[in-house]
């Protein structure tokens, strides 16, 4: 794996404003991304990981433009894309595609399987149906399906299945990067397994990238080089796996990993975190992990720390730990 | 690239074909409709005929050709909607209304044939009592009547023969649903698909507009067209279609809203799709399914007041509906019951029919409902 | 010896549908002891909601029915016994705490509306003595602010929070047995430790039994004493957590374990179990499990396995453990 950066953002934002009274004032915004830097390298997984609420998908999504960034850049391959138009953004999606998390609706009822699939490839341009369906087939293989499942449609699959053809129509396009969406959430333990396993070995046979945004730290942990941990809108700790699993530096990447039920631990001591993630439209002055934080100094309601390298790439925005 | 490629893609741009074809249809009658209104002296074509040939090339285009390419998930929903029996036997009945309202009229008599001296004839196997004064015994005779073979129905009171109007009714009830709501349902989906995708400004001046139109008096419309005009039908099913569509368009509207935000249009978008394809090859073939039923839903509705319209003298005298009839009949319900019931039962049914029908193609189509 | 609470045996409920029949649960037995946490565990469609469901005689008839099997708490047959008196079972005696808050509580009532409507309609006490009840419960689930809580709508609150409304309501008439149907999975990970945590201390400090349903077997291994394991309807393996947990025996619990991403060691690559879950209305004959399974034999395909006990409450239902064997 090289050090050369396929994705970079910088201090990328997504705001959506609120609006509200009679004459739909603009009241404030829900800052889901606030200013959000990080990279990713040819060839590594940088797992992202947080709660419910904290901006992860919308991440996700800004990136691959599927929302508008309000503010900030995004670099891919060294040239800046957040201007693109949509003849340019539509080069770009050859190769910087997406995987959905829920099985039961990232796929459209009325398509038959084949025809999903080779949409990506009807739209970039291959117009002879032979091919597509011959591409599509050899897809199909290649996730673990049979090529005659391309007539088929959605509801004769299960969920398992389901994902595995929405990694296929990801993958038809031989993107460099792939933004998976909380990939396995929605799947039995068993089938997560399974589809696991299987962008693995895709990731080994095509040199692929990916961007895996999950709320399990297991499976996070089982997939990615580095990680990214997210709270309200920001990153607040960012380093190789194993440093973070066994040195987490920010009190709210600590209080996660001690709150993961594990097999054969029973009753361990754990760090509980009162209350629950405040609301993105009015977060915490400062730091905004203050409120809730076990460790809290009296700076930390009055500055936001700014993320700081703790040493050796390790990346933590918190004010214990200053840069010496 | 090839010339057949070239123009593949020429006519992908628009739309697809569908589209091609029917700006063509629409060319073609639009012309024809010019000629005969400016050069020909008298109207060649009913207006209706118009009306009769956009819907069908729609229902064709977007109804009955997707249903054919997607031939497996079609095998999938007519399981589904067999399973439910009432639904079923409505689909018999309209089947049996539409072959009727075809044919009938060649097998049976003239509706509008009147024919005093055979008068309020009841049905064949019935017989009434009737008190005649008898001119030669200067008295009131009672003699017993019984139906005739001739008249199946039997006949009201100026004659004209009960089988031959029900199924012309029957004709005139289909055309003013299936035109009327066509029209109704064609212009609804328009406008909550327009909105429901352009958001913001539009869809706030759109849905006020339908607000208006939903308070319009419809009823009072008519009255104003028939008093102005003269009672036509090819008005009524006008005036209905045209006020009749601000349900729908708060339907689909709103499933259209819902189908935006699901997974499959977003992952469309990240393949890179225009907004046109995904409009076109993803929105509207799922929203077709909800047309289909609110159609049929619908169609109940307007055939009923068609027959309100008509039983109140506001219809077209010059087509026998079942209103008129049972404007006739209402009359002597005492006496020549036949006249009333005959089309009352047949309203009663026919509304059945397409409501039976309707959720029985709402239960196959909805994928959480376990059929 | 701890004294049984509830005694499943045989419970077997079907689902009769135009497409054949549902064979959701067919035939499993357990007992839950006084005071104990029992998991139940499995997959989606295993079949373990609808055995909690059918304990306190929720299924939906049509089209499902309880065709065979008994229930029994405190010496009654729940699934014989009179309407009257079920009815005064649940919430009073059996509670249940259901998996989605957002649909099991009333978006109309306040939280603390539905919580008193329980209290006075099972202990009958008045209203004042209903509210400083139910305000009490509030602050034992751990709801910050218990007064205001209480005149909140459930869509004011926030999902952990909805959470404890949930248990609260559960709690609210002194239940014997609190059956809780996946209360930590749609929950977020410090969410899911406060629910954990806050099941622990009421099973302790109320004396109460615990029956819970989950997939989740970090869960399971933090909070069960004991646990069943299901498979397709069926049960595949019981055993006390600690036992089952190091020591899996059936194919299917060892392989869910496998399965596990596991936070203690990395390795290269994640086991599975290959294939999927059979179809309930397709009957299969013999093992439930054998397409599946890397260690099939030619009678897991003809015959059903029946119980074997392979350690001290260990019974696993499987033909490799089968005392014909030897």
């Amino acid at each position: 794996m090289d050090n050369h950066k396929l994705l970079e953002v910088k201090e990328l934002k997504k705001y959506y404003p609120v609006t509200g009274g009679l004459f739909s004032r603009h009241l404030g915004d829900v800052k889901a991304v606030d200013g959000v830097s990080l990279y990713i390298n040819e060839g590594e997984t940088l797992g992202l990981v947080g709660e419910s609420g904290c901006g992860k998908s919308t991440l996700g999504r800004t990136i691959l433009r599927l929302e508008e960034p309000t503010g900030g850049e995004i670099i891919y391959r060294g040239t800046s894309v957040t201007g693109l138009d949509k003849g340019e953004l539509r080069e770009l999606r050859r190769e910087i595609q997406m995987i959905f998390q829920d099985p039961q609706s990232f796929l459209d009822p009325r398509m038959t399987v084949g025809q999903s699939i080779g949409e990506a490839l009807l739209i970039h341009g291959v117009k002879d149906e032979t091919e597509r369906l011959q591409r599509v087939a050899e897809i199909l293989e290649r996730v673990g399906l049979e090529a005659q499942h391309a007539l088929r449609y959605p509801h004769e699959f299960s969920s398992g299945q389901r994902q595995r053809i929405g990694i296929g129509r990801a993958l038809i396009l031989n993107p460099r990067l792939i933004i998976a969406d909380e990939p396995v959430s929605a799947l039995d333990v068993s089938i997560q397994a399974q589809i696991l396993n299987l962008m693995l070995d895709l990731r080994d046979e095509f040199g692929l990238t990916y961007l895996f945004i999950a709320h399990d730290l297991s499976v996070i942990r089982y997939v990615s080089h580095r990680v990214a941990v997210m709270y309200l809108g920001k990153i607040v700790e960012l380093a190789e796996k194993d440093e973070i699993f066994h040195n987490p530096l920010h009190p709210y990447t600590e209080a996660l990993l001690s709150a993961i039920p594990t097999i054969g631990q029973k009753k361990k001591a754990r760090i509980l975190l009162p209350g629950s993630v405040p609301s993105s439209l009015e977060p915490p002055s400062g730091c905004r992990f203050h409120t809730r934080c076990h460790r809290v100094l009296p700076v930390c309601p009055q500055e936001g720390p700014p993320l700081k390298d703790n040493g050796h790439g390790h990346l933590v925005a918190c004010h214990l730990r200053g840069v010496r | 690239m090839t010339d057949k490629v070239k123009a593949k893609s020429i006519v992908q741009k628009i739309g697809g074909f569908r589209i091609l074809i029917l700006i063509l249809v629409a060319a073609v009658l639009g012309i024809i409709l010019l000629l005969d209104v400016l050069v020909v002296e008298d109207s060649i074509f009913d207006p209706l005929v118009y009306l009769y040939i956009i819907l069908g090339t729609l229902v064709i285009l977007y109804g009955i050709y997707p249903l054919y390419r997607g031939r497996r998930l079609t095998g999938y929903y007519w399981e589904r909607f067999r399973r439910n029996r009432l639904a079923v036997a409505g689909l018999a009945f309209i089947l049996f209304l539409i072959l009727l309202a075809l044919i009938g009229p060649f097998f049976t008599a003239d509706p509008t044939a009147v024919n005093f001296e055979e008068k309020n004839l009841p049905p064949l196997g019935f017989s009434i009592e009737e008190s005649i004064y008898d001119m030669g015994k200067q008295e009131f005779v009672t003699r017993s009547i019984t139906g005739t073979s001739q008249h199946l129905l039997g006949t009201d009171n100026k004659g004209r023969d009960m089988l031959a109007m029900i199924v012309s009714g029957t004709r005139v009830s289909l055309q003013v649903g299936l035109l009327a709501t066509g029209i109704a349902v064609a212009l609804g989906t328009l406008i909550g698909i327009i909105s429901a995708y352009l958001g913001g400004k539009m869809d706030n001046i759109l849905m006020r507009f339908t607000d208006v139109m939903m308070t319009f008096p419809f009823f009072l419309l008519l009255v104003f067209i028939v008093f102005i005009f003269g009672p036509n039908l090819a008005f009524i099913v006008l005036v209905i279609g045209l006020t009749g569509w601000t349900g729908t368009a708060r339907l689909i509207r709103s499933e259209t809203l819902s189908l935006r935000t699901r997974e499959f249009i977003m992952a469309s978008k990240a393949l890179g799709a225009s907004t046109g394809r995904i409009i076109l090859a993803h929105l509207v073939p799922n929203v077709i399914s909800l047309i289909v039923v609110i159609a049929t839903l619908s169609i109940p509705g307007i055939i009923l007041a068609e027959a309100a319209l008509s039983f109140i003298g506001l219809g077209d005298p010059s087509v026998t509906s079942w209103g008129m009839v049972l404007r006739a009949g209402q009359q002597n319900l005492d006496t020549a019951w036949w006249v009333a019931v005959a089309p009352g039962v047949m309203l009663f049914f026919t509304v059945l029919a397409f409501n039976f029908m309707g959720d029985g193609l709402r239960d196959a189509f909805d994928p959480r409902s376990a059929v | 010896m701890a004294e049984t609470i509830l005694s499943v045996k045989n419970l077997k409920t079907y689902f009769f549908t135009s497409r054949g029949i549902v064979r959701a649960v067919d035939g499993i037995d357990f007992d839950l002891l006084k005071s104990e946490c029992l998991c139940l565990v499995g997959e989606s469609g295993c079949g373990k909601t609808v055995t909690a469901l059918s304990i306190l005689g929720l299924i939906d008839t049509p089209p499902g029915r309880i065709v065979g099997g008994e229930v029994y708490y405190d010496s009654v047959n729940l699934l014989t016994c009179p309407a009257e008196r079920l009815r005064h079972i649940r919430g009073k005696e059996i509670a249940m705490v259901f998996q989605d808050a957002q649909s099991a509580l009333n978006p109309v009532f306040t939280v603390g509306d539905q919580i008193v409507e329980q209290i006075k309609l099972h202990l009958g006490v008045g209203n004042r003595e209903a509210r400083e009840k139910m305000i009490r419960l509030l602050g034992e689930v751990g709801m910050p602010s218990p007064e205001k809580a209480a005149d909140y709508h459930p869509h004011q609150l926030s999902g952990g929070m909805k959470q404890r409304a949930m248990i609260a309501m559960g709690l609210s008439c002194d239940p014997e047995v609190l059956i809780a149907d996946e209360p930590t999975t749609a929950v977020d990970v410090t969410i899911k430790a406060q629910v954990l945590d806050l099941l622990q201390q009421l099973k302790e400090t109320r004396q109460m039994s615990l029956l819970f349903i989950t997939h989740e077997l970090g869960v399971v291994s933090e909070i069960g004493d004991r646990m069943v394991v299901m498979y397709a309807g069926r049960l595949a393996e019981t055993a006390s957590v600690a036992e089952l947990l190091g020591n899996p025996k059936h194919p299917y619990t060892v392989g869910l374990i496998k399965c596990l991403p596991d936070m203690t060691q990395t390795r290269d690559r994640l086991e599975s179990i290959p294939g999927t879950v059979p179809s309930l209305i397709e009957p299969i004959g013999g093992c439930l499990f054998h397409p599946r399974c890397d260690r099939a034999m030619a009678i897991c395909r003809q015959e059903k396995p029946y119980p074997v006990t392979v350690g001290e409450g260990h019974t696993v239902f499987c033909h490799l453990y089968s005392k014909a064997k030897g």
